[in-house]
């Protein structure tokens, strides 16, 4: 039904007034007693508001238009307004209402039953020791109540050969957890994990390797330059500090190679530091010991640490918590030979750098031959986290730093 | 033995000012002048308050409503007689109780908005919160009125209902009790003839609600419930029959809801419209001005003004209400009892943070 | 220092707080020249006369509703609702008004009322004379559930909930009325509410109970290296005294009259599960009342929780 809404008295003898201001548009839903228009007289602007609520059809005049007390200002359709009352349902409150039909069901995919791994039976408290260790639940047979898994069992599991469940462990691990100074690893068992833990590592990431070669002529003579003093103090100067800074530095510009994938969520958890996990050979086997909170040490503090460190390997006593948490990882394999490789991620890391032996070659330089340092690098980086093109940008950051040093002071925080 | 009749009892209905505004002068209340103008602004301005909290559910800034239209009478006339130190038991529809005690209407529609804040009476005024559970608060009235006479204090608990509510069995004990402990307890039980869709007819067989009284043992009165002067002397006897050690009175008021039950009901849908049109003769407030007119009291020129006046006011204590913040979370914590427990107070800080 | 057994415990309680305040009434079916039909109330009418201790009529939804207005007035009234079973007609009452009228007013108004009332089987008596639905008061927020289980903390709790500013249901074992006696002091006290009580020390298991069940469960649990907590109070309940327990032993067995689903032990294991299940050994155990209609007096003791069960559920857990 149209509603012609009209220039209502003002008062005082106001006989006329002039618009000034649509507050609505041709078109418009408004609501009863909402403000449409301005006006003003001799004496005031004024917002008047409409009587009634529907649709604007039509402003019957435009701004600036002085229209007399009486006149058509709007035509409004109330068929649609507020005019109608809303249907009552319920005496309290407000019903959401559909707006459309839901769709036909839709074919929902069944899921597929679960393998029939046979159900692991044990806590939760045990499930996360074994969650700690590594140990796979599935393979163990349980000793506790109802064949349950019991933390014993778990533990038994982590080290050595496997024993008859219920049998006592050769070396007992206490129960309570060691006090952090004095830790020792126990010898046995040890490259059982590795091994485990290298292969979950290939099963768990998708892995590929790039490399590229670095002339580090530059690094050579500044190592072969301070190397006498250093001495001086009993430290033994490597490259594997300068290999470890110019990575630190170059995470900084590539945050996503020292991350951590949470593969539940699917969120890639940045680390605000950088330890640095390297890879050490020892009698017992490969051991992983981390250099922690790399950006705030030098150089030669490095050195001093990895000097150190080679120390407590040579005695076996590299402790516990030494060996976790690192964010990316390094091998140095160089050190005993051999040019690029494919170093196996250190899991949970997301990449890995294989440094080569740096060898003296023919190369070309400003357009000559010359005889230069050169230096192998190998990245394994997990593909699901980067891609290729990335992964060069990082690995030749790297290089960059090692061929020019000088750029590690100008770009060092 | 012949049987013999061994009680006999009557119920009174009483009515001072009629349709026409005519009164009997005999039973006219010993008010002034200016209370008798005092009563009629008290009319109006409930009416003008009911029609705007209509207004606002309709722009949605107002939840579900109950109109009081049609029961001003009933809701002002009772209102008026009560006595600073009384307490109240409200149900959901008197908001002209609300008014005449000076409850402030911002705070009033707070509630209707959804917020318990609307609850938090004035620390002058004795008014129980808004109670939902139909006729459960009667028993408080008791139990406050027995407080009130254990601590000889000169207060009454006047509770109000709807014809709905004296089907409840919380009624029933109520009066009961009030009855075997003499309670200084007034019930005002507006029967408006509907609870919602359920005509007064259907609600009992009883051929008055006033009558259900006799059987409490209690003091029982139907009034013309759109006859403001008659609510009033009926409410005044009761208090002070209360007040006088003298028990609990019971007053059916009979008016009519001329609106929906409320702003989500659609009373055409079971009501005649021709019914509804034979209550528009007795409006309280025609009468009452037809009264005031022939004693010189009122001019249409002073009706204007009262409205606008009214009407200011209420655009005050709409923007008053509209202009308050939002209730926090923590309120809804904190007042659900005197201390929070331990894991009240971890509740409280994952709500904050939207934690599990 | 006295011996008394629970329900004088109880009517001593009640004769202190109504002779240390006199904002303190008391009312219920029978309980002014009766005495109380378990002589609860005993005394009280000759001490205090008629304005503080009355009978009411036959009305438990108005008892509770009177209380609600005397609570919100400033008294503090303590009902007596005549067993347990008769509350539900008193629900909306309690549910609907005193848990809800320091919300509902924003504070303006309070409700410290009590309801006190005979709850728990094992008394042979007919339909709704033995129930044990506690567990529904605990689910209203802004209401107290307590639940004494010896004569001591029977005093020291009631005195506590008539002293408490929010509504309190107080549940009383009606088994142990009579059978529980012990030297209880004279003077008044308060067992705090909120409260739990380690009855006996352990370190192998923890033991949760309360009310009826408590004693039965002491018994049981004899020789073996449990600690068994009371709970005294029920809403809120001790959640640090309990986790602290099962931290220190990792298996937990509940025990309660009440059927099972959705029994308050359900509540306690969700909330140990949930906070402390890393110190678990063990399955958190339950032995309760079946989840049945609950039986007439041949049955009933096939319905309760017997050391019997009790022991078994204790030998279970210790295999872990």
């Amino acid at each position: 039904m149209e509603f012609e809404f009209r220039l209502p008295d003002l008062g005082e003898g106001i006989a006329e007034a002039e618009i000034r201001n649509w507050l609505v548009e041709e078109g418009e839903q408004i609501a009863e007693h909402q403000p449409v228009v301005e006006v003003e007289t001799d004496k005031a602007l004024v917002e008047l508001p409409a009587p009634k609520g529907g649709r604007i059809l039509k402003h019957h005049h435009l701004e600036g238009a002085v229209v007399a007390v009486g006149d058509s200002l709007l035509t409004i359709d109330t068929e649609n307004g507020n005019q109608e009352r809303p249907p009552s349902y319920g005496i309290v409150g407000e019903l959401p209402e559909a707006e459309e039909a839901a769709p036909p069901n839709k074919q929902t995919k069944t899921p597929t039953a679960p393998e029939p791994a046979g159900e692991v039976h044990a806590l939760p408290s045990v499930r996360a020791l074994a969650k700690e260790l590594h140990v796979n639940l599935d393979k163990i047979t349980g000793s506790g109540p109802e064949r349950s898994i019991t933390a014993e069992d778990v533990r038994a599991a982590a080290d050595a050969a496997p024993k008859e469940p219920g049998e006592p462990k050769q070396s007992e691990e206490p129960e309570e957890p060691v006090p952090a100074a004095q830790e020792r690893l126990p010898q046995q068992g040890i490259r059982r994990v590795i091994a485990r833990k290298l292969l979950q590592s290939q099963q768990l990431t998708a892995f590929v390797t790039t490399m590229d070669e670095f002339d580090v002529t530059r690094l050579c003579n500044l190592k072969l330059r301070e190397e006498p003093q250093l001495a001086e103090r009993d430290l033994h100067l490597t490259f594997l500090p300068f290999f470890i800074k110019a990575t630190q530095h170059a995470l900084l510009e590539f945050p996503r190679f020292n991350a951590r994938l949470d593969e539940q969520s699917n969120e890639l958890i940045m680390q605000p530091d950088c330890h640095m996990g390297i890879a050490v050979d020892t009698d017992d086997g490969l051991m992983v010991p981390v250099l922690r909170d790399i950006a705030t040490k030098s150089v030669i503090r490095l050195a001093e640490e990895l000097q150190r460190l080679s120390e407590h390997a040579r005695q076996r006593s590299i402790a516990r918590e030494d060996l976790q948490g690192s964010t990316f990882t390094l091998t140095n394999f160089g050190s005993y030979g051999g040019h690029f490789a494919t170093p196996i991620i250190n899991y949970p890391n997301v990449a890995i750098l294989g440094c080569g032996r740096i060898r003296e070659r023919p190369w070309v330089v400003a357009g000559e031959l010359a005889i230069r340092q050169i230096l192998p690098l190998s990245l394994t980086f997990d593909h699901r986290v980067s891609d290729g093109a990335e992964a060069s940008r990082f690995l030749s950051h790297i290089g960059r730093y090692l061929e020019d040093p000088g750029l590690l002071f100008i770009e060092s925080v | 033995m012949p049987r013999e009749p061994i009680a006999h009892f009557q119920i009174e209905r009483l009515g001072i000012l009629d349709a026409r505004g005519e009164v009997d002068t005999e039973l006219l209340p010993p008010l002034s002048d200016s209370q008798f103008l005092q009563l009629y602004e008290l009319l109006q301005l409930t009416r003008l308050a009911d029609e705007r909290a209509l207004s606002l559910q309709r722009e949605g800034r107002l939840g579900t409503f109950p109109s009081s239209l049609g029961q001003e009478a009933a809701q002002v006339g009772s209102g008026f007689a009560l006595a600073r130190q009384d307490w109240v038991f409200p149900s959901f529809r008197e908001i002209g109780v609300f008014l005449c005690l000076g409850y402030p209407l911002s705070t009033y529609l707070r509630y209707w908005m959804g917020d318990e804040r609307g609850l938090l009476a004035p620390p002058e005024l004795n008014i129980f919160p808004i109670n939902i559970a139909v006729g459960t608060h009667l028993l408080h009235a008791a139990g406050a009125a027995l407080g009130a006479r254990y601590r000889k204090d000169p207060v009454v608990a006047v509770a109000y209902l709807g014809d709905g509510g004296t089907s409840k069995g919380d009624f029933h004990e109520a009066l009961n009790m009030a009855g075997i402990y003499r309670l200084p307890l007034v019930a005002v039980c507006q029967n408006n003839q509907w609870a919602i869709s359920v005509a007064r007819n259907k609600q009992t067989a009883a051929a008055t609600l006033a009558q259900k009284a006799i059987g409490y043992g209690i003091q029982g009165i139907q009034v013309d419930g759109n006859d403001v002067l008659a609510v009033y002397q009926a409410t005044s006897e009761a208090l002070e029959r209360a007040r006088g050690g003298g028990g609990p009175t019971f007053i059916e008021c009979e008016t009519y809801r001329m609106s929906d039950h409320t702003t989500a009901d659609d009373a055409r849908r079971y009501r005649d419209p021709a019914e509804v049109e034979t209550w528009r003769d007795k409006d309280p407030l025609l009468r009452m001005q037809r009264f005031l007119e022939r004693r010189g009291l009122w001019h249409e020129a002073e009706q204007r003004e009262l409205e606008e006046t009214q009407r200011r006011r209420l655009d005050a204590a709409v923007a008053e209400a509209e202009a308050m913040e939002p209730p926090q979370v923590e309120e809804m914590f904190r007042y659900t009892c005197h201390q929070l427990s331990s894991r009240q107070q971890q509740q409280l800080q994952e709500c904050r943070d939207g934690s599990p | 220092m006295a011996v008394l057994n629970l329900v004088q415990a109880i009517n001593q309680a009640l004769q202190q707080a109504l002779a240390a305040d006199d904002r303190v009434l008391v009312f219920g079916e029978d309980v002014a020249a009766d005495g109380g039909v378990f002589r609860a109330t005993e005394g009280l009418l000759e001490q205090f006369g008629a304005e503080r201790v009355f009978d009411t009529p036959l009305a438990e939804s108005g008892i509770v509703g009177l209380a609600v207005g005397l609570a919100a007035y400033g008294l503090r009234p303590v009902a007596e609702i005549q067993f347990l079973g008769f509350t539900y007609s008193a629900i909306d009452q309690i549910y609907t008004h005193a848990a809800r009228i320091r919300a509902r007013s924003r504070g303006r108004y309070s409700c410290p009322l009590v309801v006190r009332t005979p709850y728990g089987g094992g008394i042979k008596a007919p339909e709704l004379h033995e129930e044990s639905s506690e567990a529904l008061f605990c689910h209203m927020p802004g209401l107290k559930v307590v639940i004494p289980s010896t004569p001591s903390n029977a005093k020291g709790l009631l005195l506590a909930a008539i002293a408490d500013p929010d509504p309190v249901i107080y549940l009383e074992p009606t088994r142990l009325y009579r059978l529980l006696k012990e030297e209880v002091p004279e003077e008044p006290y308060l067992t705090p509410l909120g409260q739990a009580r380690i009855a006996q020390s352990g370190d192998q298991l923890t033991i949760i109970a309360w009310g009826s069940m408590l004693e039965r469960t002491l018994k049981a649990a004899g020789d073996y290296p449990a600690e068994v907590i009371d709970l005294q109070t029920l809403s809120p309940f001790d959640r640090e005294t309990v986790l602290a327990s099962v931290r220190k032993t990792g298996r937990v067995l509940i025990v309660h009259e009440a059927p099972k689903t959705g029994g308050f032990g359900a509540e306690l294991a969700a909330t140990i599960a949930e906070e402390a299940i890393m110190a678990l050994k063990a399955p958190i155990l339950r032995v309760t009342g079946y989840d049945v209609v609950l039986p007439l007096p041949l049955l009933e003791e096939d319905n309760l929780p017997s050391a019997k069960r009790i022991a078994a559920a204790i030998e279970k857990l210790l295999r872990y």
